[in-house]
């Protein structure tokens, strides 16, 4: 299942993910964006394994943003812009 | 930590002959390391392109971005970089590739958006001077009233910025569309329908050859921000070579967005 979104002024935030019993799973970030230390992108992929497949965007942005350290700097990307991405890719699976 | 300025470092050039897209990853790994660790003075450096490439971005899907059967048809080879941002068409000759490395310092206490301007402002000159009215478009593009000419990227590493810029020279458009896959959703918001006709390249604005455009651009640093002309030391290219030989060939850092 795949899902993208070109964040408003950002840049283009990719899911693609799989639904095993219920959950999010492989799910796998990718796209154009700036995002430092680059291991936070194996942090987010880690945060969003798991997750119900039926949470609601504003949820799984919170989950997302509560699992980033403060360290780290995002251009062109967000917690809002992933959680959509990811709607958008489970979206298109119950819409085939 | 204290904002410098430009005239505060003793900027060095670096303009080899061409090198191989995996050696360019890496010289770009191991500069921004030397000047963070203080070993090597802040640096300009020109790529010249030994072979074509699609160089792409550390998060981008190899897979979504790039059409393998394609790239392998016109023997160009994938590599990807340090620095986040979009996939570039590179074929030798067309377009002007440039490193910054600089010290945190230089760009301490910009937002990113701040920086990127910053760091590419002597450019922006160097076009006025050939005749292009350029700026910035946010986040990280140069622009002009024609289309784009370039794409930059950012990454810190260790006290060090590695700032580097792919500029369109020429472009084989057709070729790139092949090679490269530029979805629907990236084009959303730029208002065009035609990701060939985004780009405008420096050879139609200025008439110019490309060796021209760079001695340009080399004169208006090394004006505005003073530079002296420096070589890569041994150990630098040694290290950057086994780096290139490894991890910068090794299909777990190409294929897998990790």
């Amino acid at each position: 299942m795949h899902g993208e979104y070109k964040m408003p002024g950002g840049k283009l935030v990719v899911i693609d993910l799989e639904v095993r019993d219920g959950r999010l799973a492989d799910v796998q970030l990718s796209g154009d964006f700036f995002l430092e230390p680059d291991s936070t992108l194996a942090t987010i992929n880690r945060t969003l394994e798991g997750q119900p497949e039926h949470a609601d965007e504003a949820a799984l942005a919170v989950v997302v943003r509560d699992a980033l350290a403060a360290d780290v700097m995002m251009y062109g990307i967000s917690p809002e812009a992933i959680a959509v991405a990811v709607h958008r890719a489970l979206q298109q699976e119950s819409a085939a | 930590m204290i904002r410098t300025n430009w005239r505060d470092h003793d900027w060095q050039l670096i303009h080899t002959a061409p090198q191989s897209p995996t050696l360019h990853m890496a010289l770009d790994d191991v500069l921004t390391h030397e000047v963070g660790a203080g070993r090597r003075a802040p640096t300009l450096r020109i790529w010249e392109w030994a072979s074509p490439a699609v160089v792409i971005g550390r998060f981008q899907s190899l897979r979504n971005e790039v059409d393998g059967e394609a790239a392998r048809r016109h023997g160009i080879e994938v590599v990807r970089r340090v620095s986040g941002g979009g996939a570039m068409f590179i074929e030798p000759g067309n377009t002007i590739t440039y490193s910054i490395y600089a010290p945190q310092t230089l760009v301490k206490g910009l937002s990113f958006q701040e920086a990127y301007a910053f760091l590419d402002a002597w450019v922006l000159e160097a076009l006025a001077e050939l005749g292009i009215k350029a700026w910035y478009q946010p986040l990280n593009d140069i622009t002009s009233e024609g289309g784009k000419i370039a794409g930059a990227a950012q990454v810190h590493r260790g006290g060090a910025v590695l700032h580097h810029v792919t500029m369109a020279y020429d472009i084989d458009a057709a070729k790139m569309l092949e090679v490269l896959r530029i979805g629907r959703e990236k084009l959303s918001d730029k208002g065009t329908q035609s990701a060939a006709k985004r780009v405008d390249p420096l050879r139609s604005q200025t008439g110019l050859p490309r060796e021209a455009v760079i001695g340009r651009m080399v004169a208006t640093f090394r004006r505005l921000h003073g530079l002296s002309d420096d070589s890569l030391r041994a150990d630098e290219l040694a290290q950057a070579a086994t780096l290139a030989q490894t991890k910068f060939s090794s299909p777990a850092w190409i294929d897998d967005v990790t």
